[in-house]
Parts: structure tokens; C-alpha cells; sequence
């Protein structure tokens, strides 16, 4: 099962902020992944989003780390909704002729995961055909009727996947809005310096300029 | 009908005349069940040793004091509603099969045993079937566990977009 048992993942590694004791995230709670799920695909992908981060400064490293987490929570919300079909598909079986014993779908469940995959052994593809043929259903007609008794939840997936597109928009907000910050001050510090040094060469000039 | 079935049955009937906690630190107790996820609390992060550092840091970066602030408790807000969006999606209600796959009809005879061993007061027999019918219902009804656990999450979704916007509008402010 999927539930219960989690780890905490180091997003401190190979962080492109020059200083890493100034790094935000220490002071942050790290995104968690499932005991199933790639920790270095996670690594991964949150290494290609610093890597386009052109001024990678510590609060800009902790935003990118949120956008990182919401790409994952839509990949995880996207498999939900395949998982709900299943859900209702089993439901659907389990409830045909005379399997009402095996209301508790697991075992329907994973057998119709591994047919739908294409991995059931020969006795559960047959096991699963018999009850499809009782239920006088074809699999595409179960999976439409699961796509209806499901429709609830899985718009209910939809709206968070959208919930995260929304915070990956105003993720990115911010983190233009720190880029554009820190242009702005890189730009006024060289206006600064080119000013001070005219002012000098002026200082200079001028002192040279006066009679003795 | 096997005897933990039987008992289960007599179980429930008895908690249904529970008049509830009577010590205080029962009611206590009691006074959190509906606790779900905690967002609704007022959270104290200007006191925590993490507010103070993330201040400092954000400071660096060149933002004024009162933005640094918000930034501040804005992300570590955002941080307590997604590790509470984390636990409510790994941790979903779990499936009471024993509701779910009871077949309120073959119960009747234990609900009149319970109820009115002289067979007198069939109306608290319906009442109780009726009750046990519409609990199983709604068991039915929030489905499998990846159905709880998305419903459940769905319930999350307005403390993520007020979390992301506050945080949002504290960095942009400056």
C-alpha cells in the first residue's frame, strides 16, 4: 500500500546557490515522496529547474523547490485519475453475477490492473474474462460505465490539478519578480559605479585644471 | 451469523446509547475529534526560531523589513498547508468494510433481540435497521481508498490558493 509510510527527501543537494549556509530551505519542511516514487527523478527534475534560474538566490532556490513540489502533485493527481477508473471498473466486476463475496475489490482490482497492463498471468486474464462475460460487459463498455460512476471524483482530480497549475503560475510570478529585483539593483549598482567614476575622472580633471 | 458479527451488532446498538464524555479531561479529549488538519488555527511562526533565521536571509536579498516578514510567515505558511495536504492524501479515511458489506436484512433478528427481547417495540427495530441502512449508504457512497483520498484533499484546495496568494503577493509587494 501506498499510505502511511513516507520519507523526507534532502533537497539541499547540488544546489547552484554559491553559499549554501544561506539556503532558505533548512528552515523549510521538505517536500515528502511515497515510498513508491523516484527520489532521484524528483532530484532531477528539481536540478533542471534551477538550472534555469538565471540569478539563483536563495528565496528564488525555495520557490523553485514549491514549483518542483506541484509539478510532482500533478503527476501523482494524474495517475489518481487512471486510478480511480480502476477503482470503479472493479467495483463494477466485483458486483457482477456471483462475485458479491469479493465486494472488497482488491483482489478484483489488481487482477484487472495487471489485465489491463497486459501482465495477468493466464489464470487471472481468464478469471477476469469469465466475469466480463457474466456481467455481459466488453472492457471498453465497463470502463465507460466506471468513467460514469467515477465522474464525481475524478473531476474532483481535475480541479486539483488545476489548484496546482494555479500555484505553479503564481510561483512563477514571484520568481520573475525576484529576477527582475535583482536586475534592477545589478543595474542601479553599475549606474552607481559608472557615476562614481565620472565623478573621480571629473575630481581629477578639475584639480588638474586649477592654476598652481 | 457468526458471534463477532453478533457482537459487533451489539456493540454499535450500545455506543448509539452513549450519552457521551462526563470528565473533563474526556470532554477535553472529545473537544478534538472533529480536529481534521489543523489549518484553521491561528499559527504563531513570529515566535519560531525558523521565522527569525528565513527574516534574516530574505533581508539579504534586499527587501524592507516588513516585506521580509511577510515573506517569511507567507512560505512557511505555505509549508504547513502542503505538508497537511501530504498527510491528508497519504493518510485518507480508512474503508469500515464490516458497514460496508453487512447485510442490514439478516441483522434485523439481533437488532429485535437487542432492542426488544419480548418483541413488543418493532418501531425501535425499523428505526435501528433504517439507521444502519443509511450509514451503510453513505459508506458506499465515498467508495475506495484513492476516491477518499481525493475527496479528502479536495477539501484542502481553498487553504492552498489563500496560502500560495499570500505568499505570492509578500514577494511581489516590494
Amino acid at each position: 500500500m501506498l499510505y502511511n509510510i513516507h520519507f523526507s527527501i534532502d533537497v539541499d543537494v547540488a544546489m547552484p546557490v554559491e553559499d549554501k549556509s544561506k539556503s532558505l530551505l533548512p528552515f523549510l519542511s521538505s517536500p515528502k515522496l511515497l515510498p513508491d516514487e523516484s527520489e532521484a527523478e524528483f532530484q532531477s527534475g528539481l536540478k533542471s529547474l534551477l538550472s534555469e534560474l538565471d540569478n539563483p538566490s536563495p528565496l528564488a532556490v525555495a520557490l523553485v523547490s514549491q514549483l518542483n513540489e506541484s509539478l510532482w502533485w500533478i503527476k501523482r493527481h494524474t495517475v489518481d485519475k487512471e486510478l480511480l477508473l480502476h477503482e470503479a471498473m472493479a467495483r463494477l466486476l466485483s458486483k457482477a453475477g456471483s462475485y458479491t463475496e469479493t465486494y472488497d475489490n482488491r483482489k478484483v482490482s489488481k487482477a484487472l490492473e495487471r489485465y489491463l497492463d497486459g501482465r495477468a498471468d493466464k489464470d487471472e486474464a481468464e478469471w477476469i474474462d469469465e466475469i466480463l462475460t457474466e456481467s455481459k460487459l466488453t472492457l471498453p463498455d465497463l470502463r465507460i460505465r466506471a468513467f460514469k460512476d467515477a465522474a464525481k471524483h475524478i473531476k474532483m482530480v481535475d480541479d486539483l490539478i488545476h489548484r496546482q497549475h494555479q500555484t505553479m503560475r503564481h510561483l512563477q510570478r514571484s520568481i520573475d519578480s525576484i529576477d527582475y529585483k535583482s536586475r534592477l539593483i545589478k543595474r542601479m549598482d553599475l549606474e552607481l559605479a559608472a557615476l562614481e567614476s565620472k565623478q573621480s575622472v571629473k575630481g581629477v580633471l578639475s584639480l588638474d585644471a586649477k592654476p598652481s | 451469523m457468526t458471534l463477532s458479527h453478533r457482537r459487533s451488532l451489539a456493540n454499535r446498538c450500545n455506543a448509539l446509547k452513549s450519552t457521551g464524555p462526563r470528565s473533563v479531561v474526556g470532554k477535553r479529549a472529545s473537544s478534538q475529534n472533529s480536529r481534521k488538519h489543523g489549518l484553521n488555527s491561528a499559527p504563531d511562526f513570529e515566535s519560531s526560531s525558523e521565522y527569525r533565521a528565513l527574516v534574516d536571509l530574505i533581508a539579504e536579498e534586499g527587501f524592507s523589513a516588513f516585506a521580509c516578514a511577510d515573506i517569511a510567515s507567507g512560505l512557511l505558511n505555505y509549508r504547513r498547508v502542503m505538508d497537511a495536504y501530504y498527510a491528508t492524501y497519504t493518510g485518507p479515511e480508512p474503508v469500515n468494510k464490516f458497514m460496508r458489506d453487512m447485510s442490514v436484512k439478516a441483522s434485523i433478528p439481533i437488532f429485535r433481540e437487542l432492542l426488544s427481547p419480548s418483541g413488543s417495540e418493532p418501531q425501535d427495530v425499523r428505526e435501528m435497521a433504517a439507521f444502519f441502512a443509511s450509514m451503510q449508504r453513505q459508506e458506499q457512497r465515498k467508495g475506495g481508498p484513492v476516491s477518499r483520498r481525493s475527496a479528502d484533499a479536495h477539501k484542502l484546495i481553498r487553504y492552498q490558493r489563500n496560502g500560495i496568494a499570500r505568499l505570492s503577493r509578500a514577494v511581489r509587494q516590494d
